[in-house]
């Protein structure tokens, strides 16, 4: 698997990287891949977002926040930079043709990524994301083409998540978000946190049983 | 041929067809992107199963789907 660190880049020219490999993963010309991205402020809307998820439009017009449409799965998020953003592009053929047992395991990956940094996130049954108590920290929308996988996780480190409530992340009112840098009251170290989720994320695809 | 989702893959949640990539009586080839569906987290390009034309779309765009229900009929190509 390669591991490719984009740094923060706006959340378009990121789709268009991602876009870039799912071409040549299919192609068969690169490995399994995870792309790693911060991104300059951004809400997007994924396929089955409803405009009237966004509470709050003033504001994010009135910090010049982009609103775009996204072809991923899920509803609608934010991103800022000292978020986290993780884009697996994976052969689910090679694996498992099961995307509910993909974002399962989104979901446990990121979650032990989280408990190495010293956070107690973990799954709720019946919901999907990463969670802290009943707080998400974690929010997952992805894209499949012949069985590749693209868009990813979003990751709450050191982003300021009062944005978070102008929306309904993901469609749930009254959802309440957190990040790590909240839960252990300290700013985590980015370059650190992409090496532990990028380790996390690359033992954990070898060593799933995906069958 | 019926297309189903459950003949996709193992374990389907029900879906919506966002998006159809072809029309009826177009020919479609093994592989190509017939339309598009969106569970709670996850869009999905359904491939072509096989070469041949798409005879009739049962499902249109905004309507959900069970795993088990008809999508579309394609005849297939004799070969």
């Amino acid at each position: 698997m390669d591991i490719r660190d984009l740094g923060t880049v706006r959340y378009e020219d990121a789709l268009r990287v991602q876009t870039e490999l799912l071409e040549e993963r299919i192609a068969g010309k690169v490995p399994d891949m995870l792309i790693i991205a911060e991104h300059d402020p951004v809400v997007t809307l994924g396929r089955t977002a409803e405009e009237s998820s966004i509470i709050d439009r003033g504001f994010f017009e009135k910090e010049n926040i982009p609103i775009i449409p996204s072809g991923r799965g899920g509803k609608v998020t934010y991103h800022a930079l000292g978020q986290l953003v993780l884009y697996p592009i994976v052969d689910l053929a090679g694996k498992k043709r099961d995307i509910s047992f993909y974002i399962d395991f989104l979901e446990r990956t990121v979650a032990k990524g989280l408990n190495c940094l010293g956070v107690p996130a973990g799954r709720i049954s019946g919901k999907r994301g990463v969670w802290v108590r009943d707080e998400k920290i974690a929010f997952i929308g992805i894209a499949v083409k012949r069985w590749i996988t693209f868009h990813g996780v979003a990751i709450n480190i050191n982003n300021d998540i009062a944005p978070f409530s102008r929306m309904h992340p993901c469609g749930e009112s009254g959802i309440r978000v957190t990040s790590a840098k909240i839960e252990l009251g300290r700013e985590i170290d980015m370059t650190a946190a992409k090496g532990i989720f990028a380790d996390r994320f690359e033992r954990d695809l070898e060593g799933e049983t995906w069958n | 041929m019926e297309l189903k989702l459950s003949d996709l893959s193992e374990r389907f949640e029900n879906a919506v067809i966002t998006l159809w990539h072809a029309a009826e009586s177009d020919r479609v080839t093994k592989d190509q992107d017939l339309f598009e569906i969106a569970t709670d987290k996850a869009t999905f390009d359904v491939p072509s199963p096989c070469d041949g034309v798409l005879v009739k779309i049962i499902k249109e765009e905004g309507a959900e789907v069970k795993a088990d229900e008809t999508i579309a009929m394609i005849r297939e190509d004799r070969s």
